[in-house]
Protein backbone atom coordinates (compact mmCIF):
# COMPACT_ATOMS: atom_id res chain seq x y z
CA UNK A 1 0.00 0.00 0.00
CA UNK A 2 1.43 3.38 -1.06
CA UNK A 3 0.94 6.08 1.59
CA UNK A 4 1.12 8.91 -0.98
CA UNK A 5 -1.89 7.43 -2.80
CA UNK A 6 -3.81 7.02 0.47
CA UNK A 7 -3.11 10.68 1.25
CA UNK A 8 -4.10 11.67 -2.29
CA UNK A 9 -7.56 10.12 -1.82
CA UNK A 10 -7.76 11.71 1.63
CA UNK A 11 -6.89 15.19 0.25
CA UNK A 12 -9.43 14.85 -2.57
CA UNK A 13 -12.23 13.74 -0.26
CA UNK A 14 -11.29 16.36 2.32
CA UNK A 15 -11.42 19.14 -0.31
CA UNK A 16 -14.86 17.90 -1.35
CA UNK A 17 -16.09 17.52 2.19
CA UNK A 18 -15.17 20.98 3.41
CA UNK A 19 -17.16 22.54 0.57
CA UNK A 20 -20.26 20.52 1.42
CA UNK A 21 -22.03 22.67 4.01
CA UNK A 22 -24.90 20.19 4.29
CA UNK A 23 -22.42 17.75 5.80
CA UNK A 24 -20.04 20.15 7.56
CA UNK A 25 -22.60 22.26 9.46
CA UNK A 26 -24.32 19.48 11.45
CA UNK A 27 -21.09 17.69 12.30
CA UNK A 28 -19.44 20.87 13.59
CA UNK A 29 -22.35 22.77 15.11
CA UNK A 30 -24.08 19.95 16.97
CA UNK A 31 -21.02 18.86 19.00
CA UNK A 32 -20.18 22.51 19.68
CA UNK A 33 -23.69 23.18 20.96
CA UNK A 34 -23.57 20.07 23.15
CA UNK A 35 -20.20 20.97 24.65
CA UNK A 36 -21.27 24.58 25.35
CA UNK A 37 -24.73 23.85 26.70
CA UNK A 38 -23.94 20.91 29.00
CA UNK A 39 -21.85 22.94 31.50
CA UNK A 40 -24.67 25.50 31.71
CA UNK A 41 -27.22 22.74 32.36
CA UNK A 42 -24.91 21.30 35.04
CA UNK A 43 -24.71 24.71 36.69
CA UNK A 44 -28.48 25.07 36.88
CA UNK A 45 -28.75 21.48 38.17
CA UNK A 46 -26.31 22.27 40.95
CA UNK A 47 -28.66 25.00 42.14
CA UNK A 48 -31.67 22.68 42.21
CA UNK A 49 -30.17 19.52 43.73
CA UNK A 50 -31.01 20.41 47.30
CA UNK A 51 -34.51 21.60 46.44
CA UNK A 52 -37.26 19.41 47.89
CA UNK A 53 -38.57 16.88 45.35
CA UNK A 54 -35.50 17.14 43.09
CA UNK A 55 -35.11 14.09 40.83
CA UNK A 56 -31.40 14.12 41.62
CA UNK A 57 -32.16 13.02 45.19
CA UNK A 58 -31.83 9.41 44.04
CA UNK A 59 -28.15 10.04 43.28
CA UNK A 60 -27.38 9.52 46.92
CA UNK A 61 -28.00 5.79 46.45
CA UNK A 62 -25.78 5.67 43.37
CA UNK A 63 -22.97 7.51 45.15
CA UNK A 64 -23.26 5.16 48.14
CA UNK A 65 -22.92 2.12 45.88
CA UNK A 66 -20.00 3.42 43.84
CA UNK A 67 -16.97 1.16 43.45
CA UNK A 68 -14.26 1.91 46.03
CA UNK A 69 -11.92 3.63 43.57
CA UNK A 70 -14.64 5.96 42.27
CA UNK A 71 -16.05 6.64 45.75
CA UNK A 72 -12.61 7.91 46.81
CA UNK A 73 -12.83 10.58 44.10
CA UNK A 74 -15.87 12.15 45.76
CA UNK A 75 -14.66 11.79 49.33
CA UNK A 76 -14.83 15.06 51.18
CA UNK A 77 -17.30 16.57 48.70
CA UNK A 78 -20.70 17.89 49.66
CA UNK A 79 -23.72 16.05 48.23
CA UNK A 80 -24.33 18.65 45.43
CA UNK A 81 -20.61 18.63 44.57
CA UNK A 82 -20.47 14.82 44.43
CA UNK A 83 -23.63 14.63 42.31
CA UNK A 84 -22.42 17.23 39.79
CA UNK A 85 -18.96 15.61 39.76
CA UNK A 86 -20.49 12.20 38.94
CA UNK A 87 -22.71 13.63 36.20
CA UNK A 88 -20.05 15.83 34.61
CA UNK A 89 -17.31 13.19 34.63
CA UNK A 90 -19.10 9.86 34.26
CA UNK A 91 -22.65 10.31 32.97
CA UNK A 92 -21.82 12.85 30.29
CA UNK A 93 -18.89 10.83 28.92
CA UNK A 94 -21.14 8.55 26.79
CA UNK A 95 -22.78 11.63 25.28
CA UNK A 96 -19.39 12.56 23.86
CA UNK A 97 -18.95 9.05 22.55
CA UNK A 98 -21.90 9.64 20.23
CA UNK A 99 -19.95 12.45 18.51
CA UNK A 100 -17.40 10.20 16.74
CA UNK A 101 -20.26 7.90 15.72
CA UNK A 102 -22.34 10.75 14.36
CA UNK A 103 -19.53 12.54 12.53
CA UNK A 104 -17.72 9.52 11.17
CA UNK A 105 -20.91 7.84 9.93
CA UNK A 106 -22.02 11.04 8.16
CA UNK A 107 -18.62 11.53 6.51
CA UNK A 108 -18.05 7.86 5.71
CA UNK A 109 -21.49 7.42 4.16
CA UNK A 110 -20.98 10.58 2.09
CA UNK A 111 -17.54 9.41 1.02
CA UNK A 112 -18.44 5.80 0.16
CA UNK A 113 -22.18 5.64 -0.64
CA UNK A 114 -22.25 9.32 -1.75
CA UNK A 115 -19.59 8.68 -4.36
CA UNK A 116 -21.69 5.81 -5.72
CA UNK A 117 -24.82 7.96 -5.69
CA UNK A 118 -23.13 10.88 -7.48
CA UNK A 119 -21.75 8.39 -10.00
CA UNK A 120 -18.20 9.62 -9.58
CA UNK A 121 -16.88 6.28 -8.43
CA UNK A 122 -16.31 4.74 -11.86
CA UNK A 123 -13.52 7.13 -12.85
CA UNK A 124 -11.96 6.75 -9.41
CA UNK A 125 -11.98 2.96 -9.67
CA UNK A 126 -10.46 3.16 -13.15
CA UNK A 127 -7.26 4.69 -11.74
CA UNK A 128 -4.27 2.46 -11.00
CA UNK A 129 -4.71 2.81 -7.24
CA UNK A 130 -5.27 -0.42 -5.34
CA UNK A 131 -8.51 -1.27 -3.54
CA UNK A 132 -6.70 -1.00 -0.19
CA UNK A 133 -5.31 2.47 -1.02
CA UNK A 134 -8.74 3.78 -2.00
CA UNK A 135 -10.32 2.21 1.08
CA UNK A 136 -7.74 3.55 3.53
CA UNK A 137 -7.88 7.05 2.02
CA UNK A 138 -11.61 7.10 2.54
CA UNK A 139 -11.38 5.69 6.07
CA UNK A 140 -8.84 8.41 6.91
CA UNK A 141 -11.08 11.22 5.67
CA UNK A 142 -13.85 10.04 7.98
CA UNK A 143 -11.50 9.33 10.90
CA UNK A 144 -9.45 12.54 11.10
CA UNK A 145 -12.35 15.04 11.24
CA UNK A 146 -14.43 12.90 13.60
CA UNK A 147 -11.56 12.49 16.08
CA UNK A 148 -10.64 16.18 15.76
CA UNK A 149 -14.23 17.29 16.34
CA UNK A 150 -14.59 14.95 19.32
CA UNK A 151 -11.34 16.20 20.84
CA UNK A 152 -12.31 19.81 20.17
CA UNK A 153 -15.75 19.34 21.73
CA UNK A 154 -14.22 17.60 24.71
CA UNK A 155 -11.74 20.43 25.24
CA UNK A 156 -14.48 23.07 24.92
CA UNK A 157 -16.64 21.11 27.39
CA UNK A 158 -13.74 20.75 29.85
CA UNK A 159 -12.84 24.45 29.78
CA UNK A 160 -16.48 25.57 30.00
CA UNK A 161 -17.21 23.17 32.86
CA UNK A 162 -14.13 24.30 34.80
CA UNK A 163 -15.06 27.93 34.29
CA UNK A 164 -18.78 27.62 35.06
CA UNK A 165 -18.51 25.20 37.98
CA UNK A 166 -15.40 26.65 39.63
CA UNK A 167 -17.64 28.41 42.17
CA UNK A 168 -19.38 25.19 43.18
CA UNK A 169 -16.05 23.37 43.65
CA UNK A 170 -14.40 26.32 45.41
CA UNK A 171 -11.87 26.89 42.63
CA UNK A 172 -10.98 23.21 42.19
CA UNK A 173 -10.75 22.20 38.53
CA UNK A 174 -12.52 19.01 37.38
CA UNK A 175 -10.60 18.84 34.11
CA UNK A 176 -8.25 17.58 32.79
CA UNK A 177 -9.42 14.23 34.09
CA UNK A 178 -7.87 10.80 33.40
CA UNK A 179 -11.27 9.30 32.49
CA UNK A 180 -11.88 12.04 29.93
CA UNK A 181 -8.38 11.71 28.51
CA UNK A 182 -9.13 8.02 27.96
CA UNK A 183 -12.57 8.84 26.50
CA UNK A 184 -11.25 11.50 24.13
CA UNK A 185 -8.00 9.99 22.97
CA UNK A 186 -8.66 6.28 23.47
CA UNK A 187 -12.26 5.17 23.33
CA UNK A 188 -13.59 7.86 20.94
CA UNK A 189 -11.03 7.12 18.17
CA UNK A 190 -11.60 3.37 18.63
CA UNK A 191 -15.38 3.88 18.37
CA UNK A 192 -14.87 6.16 15.34
CA UNK A 193 -13.01 3.40 13.50
CA UNK A 194 -15.70 0.86 14.36
CA UNK A 195 -18.36 3.29 13.17
CA UNK A 196 -16.49 3.90 9.91
CA UNK A 197 -16.01 0.17 9.40
CA UNK A 198 -19.70 -0.53 9.86
CA UNK A 199 -20.76 2.45 7.73
CA UNK A 200 -18.49 1.23 4.94
CA UNK A 201 -20.02 -2.25 5.08
CA UNK A 202 -23.49 -0.70 4.94
CA UNK A 203 -22.49 1.83 2.25
CA UNK A 204 -21.23 -0.89 -0.04
CA UNK A 205 -24.59 -2.61 0.11
CA UNK A 206 -26.90 0.38 -0.31
CA UNK A 207 -27.32 2.76 -3.24
CA UNK A 208 -27.45 6.17 -1.54
CA UNK A 209 -25.68 7.92 1.31
CA UNK A 210 -28.93 8.71 3.13
CA UNK A 211 -29.73 5.01 3.44
CA UNK A 212 -26.20 4.38 4.69
CA UNK A 213 -26.46 7.23 7.19
CA UNK A 214 -29.84 6.07 8.52
CA UNK A 215 -28.66 2.50 8.99
CA UNK A 216 -25.46 3.68 10.66
CA UNK A 217 -27.58 5.42 13.32
CA UNK A 218 -28.14 1.99 14.89
CA UNK A 219 -24.60 2.30 16.23
CA UNK A 220 -25.91 4.82 18.75
CA UNK A 221 -27.88 2.11 20.57
CA UNK A 222 -24.97 0.56 22.58
CA UNK A 223 -23.78 4.03 23.61
CA UNK A 224 -27.27 5.02 24.77
CA UNK A 225 -27.40 1.76 26.72
CA UNK A 226 -24.15 2.70 28.42
CA UNK A 227 -25.76 5.94 29.64
CA UNK A 228 -28.81 4.10 31.02
CA UNK A 229 -26.63 1.48 32.71
CA UNK A 230 -24.70 4.24 34.48
CA UNK A 231 -27.79 6.21 35.49
CA UNK A 232 -29.33 3.06 36.94
CA UNK A 233 -26.17 2.53 39.01
CA UNK A 234 -25.47 -0.92 37.60
CA UNK A 235 -22.04 0.09 36.30
CA UNK A 236 -19.77 3.11 36.21
CA UNK A 237 -17.45 3.86 33.29
CA UNK A 238 -14.32 3.70 35.45
CA UNK A 239 -10.76 3.46 34.20
CA UNK A 240 -10.72 -0.37 34.22
CA UNK A 241 -13.95 -0.65 32.22
CA UNK A 242 -12.70 2.15 29.99
CA UNK A 243 -9.42 0.37 29.22
CA UNK A 244 -11.31 -2.88 28.66
CA UNK A 245 -13.70 -1.09 26.28
CA UNK A 246 -10.78 0.40 24.35
CA UNK A 247 -9.20 -3.03 23.92
CA UNK A 248 -12.57 -4.52 22.92
CA UNK A 249 -13.21 -1.78 20.37
CA UNK A 250 -9.69 -2.08 18.96
CA UNK A 251 -10.35 -5.76 18.35
CA UNK A 252 -13.71 -4.92 16.72
CA UNK A 253 -11.87 -2.26 14.64
CA UNK A 254 -9.34 -4.79 13.40
CA UNK A 255 -12.12 -7.20 12.37
CA UNK A 256 -14.20 -4.49 10.70
CA UNK A 257 -11.24 -2.96 8.85
CA UNK A 258 -10.17 -6.38 7.63
CA UNK A 259 -13.67 -7.15 6.37
CA UNK A 260 -13.99 -3.60 5.00
CA UNK A 261 -10.87 -4.01 2.85
CA UNK A 262 -12.15 -7.45 1.79
CA UNK A 263 -15.58 -6.04 0.89
CA UNK A 264 -14.19 -2.98 -0.94
CA UNK A 265 -13.80 -4.64 -4.32
CA UNK A 266 -14.14 -2.75 -7.57
CA UNK A 267 -16.00 -5.66 -9.07
CA UNK A 268 -18.60 -5.77 -6.30
CA UNK A 269 -19.16 -2.00 -6.28
CA UNK A 270 -19.60 -1.64 -10.02
CA UNK A 271 -21.62 -4.83 -10.42
CA UNK A 272 -24.18 -3.28 -8.10
CA UNK A 273 -24.21 -0.11 -10.23
CA UNK A 274 -24.61 -2.06 -13.48
CA UNK B 1 0.25 -5.95 -34.21
CA UNK B 2 -2.78 -6.40 -31.96
CA UNK B 3 -3.17 -3.91 -29.15
CA UNK B 4 -6.34 -5.48 -27.76
CA UNK B 5 -7.18 -9.18 -28.09
CA UNK B 6 -10.48 -10.32 -26.66
CA UNK B 7 -11.29 -14.02 -26.57
CA UNK B 8 -14.66 -15.39 -25.47
CA UNK B 9 -15.23 -12.60 -22.95
CA UNK B 10 -18.38 -13.25 -20.94
CA UNK B 11 -20.00 -11.48 -18.02
CA UNK B 12 -23.03 -12.68 -16.11
CA UNK B 13 -25.02 -10.74 -13.51
CA UNK B 14 -27.02 -13.49 -11.84
CA UNK B 15 -29.15 -15.01 -14.61
CA UNK B 16 -28.51 -12.13 -16.99
CA UNK B 17 -25.75 -12.57 -19.55
CA UNK B 18 -24.59 -9.03 -20.26
CA UNK B 19 -21.66 -10.04 -22.48
CA UNK B 20 -21.76 -13.39 -24.22
CA UNK B 21 -18.51 -14.92 -25.51
CA UNK B 22 -17.33 -11.77 -27.24
CA UNK B 23 -14.18 -12.09 -29.34
CA UNK B 24 -12.42 -9.41 -31.38
CA UNK B 25 -9.06 -7.79 -31.78
CA UNK B 26 -7.96 -4.22 -32.30
CA UNK B 27 -4.71 -3.29 -33.98
CA UNK B 28 -2.28 -0.75 -32.58
CA UNK B 29 -3.40 2.76 -33.53
CA UNK B 30 -6.74 1.54 -34.86
CA UNK B 31 -10.06 3.22 -34.07
CA UNK B 32 -12.45 0.35 -33.48
CA UNK B 33 -16.14 1.05 -33.05
CA UNK B 34 -18.57 -0.89 -30.92
CA UNK B 35 -22.19 -0.24 -31.85
CA UNK B 36 -25.33 -1.59 -30.33
CA UNK B 37 -28.62 -0.61 -28.71
CA UNK B 38 -28.94 0.22 -25.01
CA UNK B 39 -28.24 -2.86 -22.90
CA UNK B 40 -26.24 -4.54 -25.67
CA UNK B 41 -23.25 -5.01 -23.35
CA UNK B 42 -20.98 -2.23 -24.64
CA UNK B 43 -20.40 -0.54 -21.28
CA UNK B 44 -19.92 -3.88 -19.50
CA UNK B 45 -17.31 -4.82 -22.12
CA UNK B 46 -15.45 -1.56 -21.59
CA UNK B 47 -15.63 -2.02 -17.82
CA UNK B 48 -14.10 -5.49 -18.13
CA UNK B 49 -11.35 -4.26 -20.46
CA UNK B 50 -10.58 -1.35 -18.11
CA UNK B 51 -10.30 -3.87 -15.24
CA UNK B 52 -13.22 -2.36 -13.36
CA UNK B 53 -15.13 -5.62 -13.28
CA UNK B 54 -13.82 -9.10 -13.85
CA UNK B 55 -15.09 -11.41 -16.58
CA UNK B 56 -17.13 -14.49 -15.69
CA UNK B 57 -15.41 -16.33 -18.55
CA UNK B 58 -12.91 -15.70 -21.31
CA UNK B 59 -9.84 -13.49 -21.44
CA UNK B 60 -8.48 -10.27 -22.87
CA UNK B 61 -4.96 -9.02 -23.42
CA UNK B 62 -4.24 -5.31 -23.67
CA UNK B 63 -0.78 -4.25 -24.83
CA UNK B 64 0.49 -7.65 -23.67
CA UNK B 65 -1.12 -7.50 -20.22
CA UNK B 66 -3.86 -9.83 -19.03
CA UNK B 67 -6.94 -8.07 -17.67
CA UNK B 68 -7.29 -10.47 -14.76
CA UNK B 69 -3.70 -10.95 -13.58
CA UNK B 70 -2.22 -7.56 -14.52
CA UNK B 71 -5.02 -5.13 -13.80
CA UNK B 72 -2.93 -2.35 -12.18
CA UNK B 73 -0.59 -2.21 -15.20
CA UNK B 74 -3.56 -2.03 -17.57
CA UNK B 75 -5.15 0.82 -15.59
CA UNK B 76 -1.87 2.73 -15.94
CA UNK B 77 -1.84 2.57 -19.73
CA UNK B 78 -5.57 2.91 -20.38
CA UNK B 79 -7.57 6.13 -20.49
CA UNK B 80 -11.29 5.85 -20.05
CA UNK B 81 -14.20 8.14 -20.74
CA UNK B 82 -17.05 6.60 -18.84
CA UNK B 83 -20.73 6.62 -19.72
CA UNK B 84 -21.31 9.08 -16.85
CA UNK B 85 -18.83 11.93 -16.68
CA UNK B 86 -17.67 10.92 -13.17
CA UNK B 87 -16.37 14.36 -12.23
CA UNK B 88 -16.18 15.85 -8.75
CA UNK B 89 -18.61 18.73 -8.92
CA UNK B 90 -17.41 20.51 -5.78
CA UNK B 91 -13.80 20.48 -6.93
CA UNK B 92 -12.55 22.95 -9.49
CA UNK B 93 -11.69 22.02 -13.07
CA UNK B 94 -7.98 22.16 -12.21
CA UNK B 95 -8.38 20.17 -8.98
CA UNK B 96 -10.18 17.40 -10.86
CA UNK B 97 -7.38 17.22 -13.40
CA UNK B 98 -4.66 17.41 -10.75
CA UNK B 99 -6.23 14.60 -8.71
CA UNK B 100 -6.55 12.22 -11.63
CA UNK B 101 -3.15 13.15 -12.96
CA UNK B 102 -1.55 12.18 -9.63
CA UNK B 103 -3.74 9.10 -9.31
CA UNK B 104 -2.47 7.94 -12.70
CA UNK B 105 1.09 8.39 -11.50
CA UNK B 106 2.14 11.66 -13.16
CA UNK B 107 4.36 12.45 -10.21
CA UNK B 108 6.54 15.23 -11.60
CA UNK B 109 4.83 18.49 -10.59
CA UNK B 110 6.14 20.54 -13.54
CA UNK B 111 5.21 17.83 -16.03
CA UNK B 112 1.77 17.53 -14.45
CA UNK B 113 1.15 21.28 -14.55
CA UNK B 114 2.31 21.45 -18.17
CA UNK B 115 0.12 18.52 -19.26
CA UNK B 116 -2.98 19.83 -17.50
CA UNK B 117 -2.43 23.31 -18.96
CA UNK B 118 -1.99 21.85 -22.45
CA UNK B 119 -5.22 19.82 -22.22
CA UNK B 120 -7.30 22.59 -20.65
CA UNK B 121 -6.10 25.02 -23.33
CA UNK B 122 -6.95 22.53 -26.06
CA UNK B 123 -10.46 21.98 -24.72
CA UNK B 124 -11.04 25.71 -24.11
CA UNK B 125 -11.31 25.17 -20.37
CA UNK B 126 -8.23 27.04 -19.18
CA UNK B 127 -10.22 30.17 -18.36
CA UNK B 128 -12.56 28.05 -16.23
CA UNK B 129 -9.80 26.21 -14.37
CA UNK B 130 -10.66 27.80 -11.03
CA UNK B 131 -14.41 27.19 -11.31
CA UNK B 132 -16.17 24.32 -9.55
CA UNK B 133 -17.14 21.63 -12.05
CA UNK B 134 -20.75 21.90 -10.89
CA UNK B 135 -20.98 25.32 -12.54
CA UNK B 136 -19.97 24.05 -16.01
CA UNK B 137 -22.37 23.25 -18.83
CA UNK B 138 -22.90 19.62 -19.85
CA UNK B 139 -20.75 20.05 -22.95
CA UNK B 140 -17.90 21.56 -20.92
CA UNK B 141 -18.10 18.68 -18.45
CA UNK B 142 -17.90 16.23 -21.32
CA UNK B 143 -14.78 17.99 -22.62
CA UNK B 144 -13.27 17.93 -19.14
CA UNK B 145 -14.02 14.20 -18.82
CA UNK B 146 -12.27 13.70 -22.16
CA UNK B 147 -9.29 15.78 -20.97
CA UNK B 148 -9.13 13.67 -17.81
CA UNK B 149 -9.02 10.47 -19.89
CA UNK B 150 -5.93 11.84 -21.69
CA UNK B 151 -4.10 13.33 -18.71
CA UNK B 152 -1.55 10.49 -18.45
CA UNK B 153 -0.94 10.07 -22.21
CA UNK B 154 -2.59 6.63 -22.42
CA UNK B 155 -1.66 4.27 -25.23
CA UNK B 156 -5.19 2.77 -25.24
CA UNK B 157 -8.39 4.78 -24.99
CA UNK B 158 -11.84 3.50 -24.14
CA UNK B 159 -14.42 6.09 -25.10
CA UNK B 160 -18.05 5.60 -24.19
CA UNK B 161 -20.16 8.09 -26.13
CA UNK B 162 -17.47 10.81 -26.41
CA UNK B 163 -19.55 13.34 -28.35
CA UNK B 164 -22.76 13.06 -26.37
CA UNK B 165 -24.02 16.46 -25.16
CA UNK B 166 -21.58 18.39 -27.34
CA UNK B 167 -22.43 21.06 -29.91
CA UNK B 168 -21.43 20.35 -33.53
CA UNK B 169 -18.21 22.34 -33.25
CA UNK B 170 -17.09 20.57 -30.10
CA UNK B 171 -18.10 17.19 -31.54
CA UNK B 172 -15.91 17.86 -34.54
CA UNK B 173 -13.05 18.91 -32.29
CA UNK B 174 -13.30 15.61 -30.38
CA UNK B 175 -13.51 13.61 -33.62
CA UNK B 176 -10.43 15.39 -35.00
CA UNK B 177 -8.60 14.75 -31.75
CA UNK B 178 -9.43 11.04 -31.79
CA UNK B 179 -8.17 10.82 -35.37
CA UNK B 180 -4.99 12.69 -34.47
CA UNK B 181 -4.33 10.45 -31.48
CA UNK B 182 -4.74 7.39 -33.65
CA UNK B 183 -2.65 8.62 -36.57
CA UNK B 184 0.16 10.53 -34.87
CA UNK B 185 0.48 8.87 -31.47
CA UNK B 186 -0.58 5.35 -32.48
CA UNK B 187 -3.12 5.43 -29.69
CA UNK B 188 -5.56 2.52 -29.94
CA UNK B 189 -9.17 3.65 -29.53
CA UNK B 190 -12.19 1.54 -28.64
CA UNK B 191 -15.19 3.73 -29.33
CA UNK B 192 -18.71 2.99 -28.12
CA UNK B 193 -21.28 5.20 -29.70
CA UNK B 194 -24.88 5.57 -30.73
CA UNK B 195 -23.86 8.20 -33.25
CA UNK B 196 -23.44 6.16 -36.37
CA UNK B 197 -22.01 9.10 -38.28
CA UNK B 198 -19.17 9.23 -35.72
CA UNK B 199 -18.46 5.54 -36.25
CA UNK B 200 -18.67 5.89 -40.01
CA UNK B 201 -16.29 8.85 -40.07
CA UNK B 202 -13.79 7.63 -37.50
CA UNK B 203 -13.64 3.87 -37.30
CA UNK B 204 -11.60 1.66 -39.56
CA UNK B 205 -13.70 -1.27 -38.33
CA UNK B 206 -16.88 -1.56 -36.36
CA UNK B 207 -18.50 -4.37 -34.43
CA UNK B 208 -22.25 -4.46 -33.95
CA UNK B 209 -23.23 -6.08 -30.66
CA UNK B 210 -26.67 -7.07 -29.48
CA UNK B 211 -27.60 -8.92 -26.31
CA UNK B 212 -23.92 -9.20 -25.49
CA UNK B 213 -23.06 -10.98 -28.73
CA UNK B 214 -20.89 -9.97 -31.65
CA UNK B 215 -23.36 -9.82 -34.54
CA UNK B 216 -20.86 -8.76 -37.19
CA UNK B 217 -17.49 -7.03 -37.57
CA UNK B 218 -16.09 -5.21 -40.58
CA UNK B 219 -15.37 -1.84 -42.13
CA UNK B 220 -18.39 0.51 -42.15
CA UNK B 221 -18.62 0.10 -45.97
CA UNK B 222 -18.44 -3.68 -45.78
CA UNK B 223 -21.17 -3.82 -43.18
CA UNK B 224 -23.38 -1.51 -45.23
CA UNK B 225 -23.06 -3.68 -48.31
CA UNK B 226 -23.15 -7.03 -46.53
CA UNK B 227 -26.19 -6.30 -44.40
CA UNK B 228 -28.25 -3.58 -46.00
CA UNK B 229 -27.76 -4.71 -49.60
CA UNK B 230 -25.91 -3.57 -52.67
CA UNK B 231 -25.54 -0.10 -54.11
CA UNK B 232 -28.46 1.16 -56.17
CA UNK B 233 -28.78 3.59 -59.06
CA UNK B 234 -31.26 6.33 -58.32
CA UNK B 235 -32.63 8.15 -61.40
CA UNK B 236 -34.91 11.14 -60.95
CA UNK B 237 -37.07 12.13 -63.94
CA UNK B 238 -39.26 15.10 -64.65
CA UNK B 239 -42.12 12.71 -65.40
CA UNK B 240 -42.53 8.94 -65.20
CA UNK B 241 -44.14 7.05 -68.08
CA UNK B 242 -44.59 3.35 -68.88
CA UNK B 243 -42.33 3.59 -71.92
CA UNK B 244 -39.51 5.05 -69.83
CA UNK B 245 -39.87 2.37 -67.14
CA UNK B 246 -39.94 -0.38 -69.79
CA UNK B 247 -36.84 1.05 -71.44
CA UNK B 248 -34.91 0.76 -68.19
CA UNK B 249 -36.20 -2.74 -67.49
CA UNK B 250 -35.12 -3.78 -70.98
CA UNK B 251 -31.57 -2.44 -70.50
CA UNK B 252 -28.83 -5.02 -70.33
CA UNK B 253 -27.65 -6.23 -66.85
CA UNK B 254 -30.55 -4.57 -65.00
CA UNK B 255 -31.80 -6.98 -62.35
CA UNK B 256 -34.67 -5.02 -60.79
CA UNK B 257 -36.37 -1.65 -61.03
CA UNK B 258 -38.30 -0.11 -58.15
CA UNK B 259 -40.62 2.73 -59.08
CA UNK B 260 -41.28 5.65 -56.78
CA UNK B 261 -44.17 7.47 -58.49
CA UNK B 262 -44.45 10.09 -55.78
CA UNK B 263 -40.92 11.43 -56.32
CA UNK B 264 -40.68 10.35 -59.98
CA UNK B 265 -37.71 8.14 -59.16
CA UNK B 266 -36.46 4.81 -60.45
CA UNK B 267 -34.25 2.67 -58.21
CA UNK B 268 -32.21 0.32 -60.32
CA UNK B 269 -30.41 -2.76 -58.98
CA UNK B 270 -27.64 -4.22 -61.10
CA UNK B 271 -24.12 -5.57 -60.97
CA UNK B 272 -21.26 -3.25 -61.81
CA UNK B 273 -23.30 -0.04 -61.71
CA UNK B 274 -20.27 2.11 -62.51
CA UNK B 275 -19.92 0.72 -66.04
CA UNK B 276 -23.59 0.23 -66.98
CA UNK B 277 -24.96 3.57 -65.73
CA UNK B 278 -24.12 5.46 -68.98
CA UNK B 279 -25.91 2.75 -71.01
CA UNK B 280 -29.04 2.98 -68.87
CA UNK B 281 -29.04 6.79 -69.13
CA UNK B 282 -28.69 6.52 -72.93
CA UNK B 283 -31.63 4.05 -73.14
CA UNK B 284 -33.75 6.37 -71.00
CA UNK B 285 -33.04 9.43 -73.11
CA UNK B 286 -33.80 7.42 -76.27
CA UNK B 287 -37.16 6.45 -74.77
CA UNK B 288 -37.98 10.16 -74.26
CA UNK B 289 -37.19 10.38 -70.53
CA UNK B 290 -36.23 13.81 -69.18
CA UNK B 291 -33.59 13.12 -66.50
CA UNK B 292 -33.11 15.61 -63.67
CA UNK B 293 -30.73 13.58 -61.53
CA UNK B 294 -28.60 10.42 -61.44
CA UNK B 295 -27.04 9.13 -58.24
CA UNK B 296 -25.44 5.88 -57.10
CA UNK B 297 -26.40 5.34 -53.47
CA UNK B 298 -24.36 3.27 -51.06
CA UNK B 299 -26.13 1.58 -48.11
CA UNK B 300 -24.97 3.40 -45.00
CA UNK B 301 -23.76 1.99 -41.72
CA UNK B 302 -27.04 3.23 -40.31
CA UNK B 303 -28.98 1.05 -42.79
CA UNK B 304 -26.82 -1.90 -41.83
CA UNK B 305 -27.17 -1.25 -38.12
CA UNK B 306 -30.93 -0.85 -38.22
CA UNK B 307 -31.34 -3.87 -40.44
CA UNK B 308 -29.24 -6.00 -38.11
CA UNK B 309 -30.80 -4.82 -34.87
CA UNK B 310 -34.39 -5.07 -36.13
CA UNK B 311 -34.23 -8.23 -38.18
CA UNK B 312 -31.05 -10.06 -37.20
CA UNK B 313 -28.19 -10.85 -39.57
CA UNK B 314 -28.98 -11.54 -43.23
Amino acid sequence: MRIDKVLLVFRKDWAELRRNWQVVLPIVLLPLMISMSLPMILNSLSNSITMPGSALGTFEIIIRNLPYQTRREVEGMTYPQATIYMISIYLIAPVFLTIPILTSSVIASDSFAGEKERRTIEALLATPMSDAELFMGKVLVAFVPSVTITAGSSIVYSIATDLILSGLFNGRLLFPNPIWILVTFGLAPAIAIASIGLTVMISLRVKGFREAQQLSAFLMIPIMLLTFVQVSGVMILGSVIMLGSIVLFLMIDAILLYHGVEAFKRDEILSKLA
Amino acid sequence: MSSITVDGLTRRFGDLIAVDHLSFDVKEGEIFGMLGPNGAGKTTTIRMLACLISPSEGSAIIEGHDIVSDSIKIRQIVGILTETQSLYERLTVYENMAFFSEAYGVSNTDHRRERIGELLEFFDLWERRGHPVGTLSRGMKQKLAMARALVHNPSVLFLDEPTVGLDPEASRMIRDLIQKLSQHQKCTVLLCTHRLEDAERLCSRVMIVNRGRNMITGTPQELGERIAGRRTLEITLRELSESVIEAVRASRHVEAVDVNNLESKLLVTADDLDSITPEIVKDLVSAGGLITGVNITRPSLEDAYLSLIREGPT
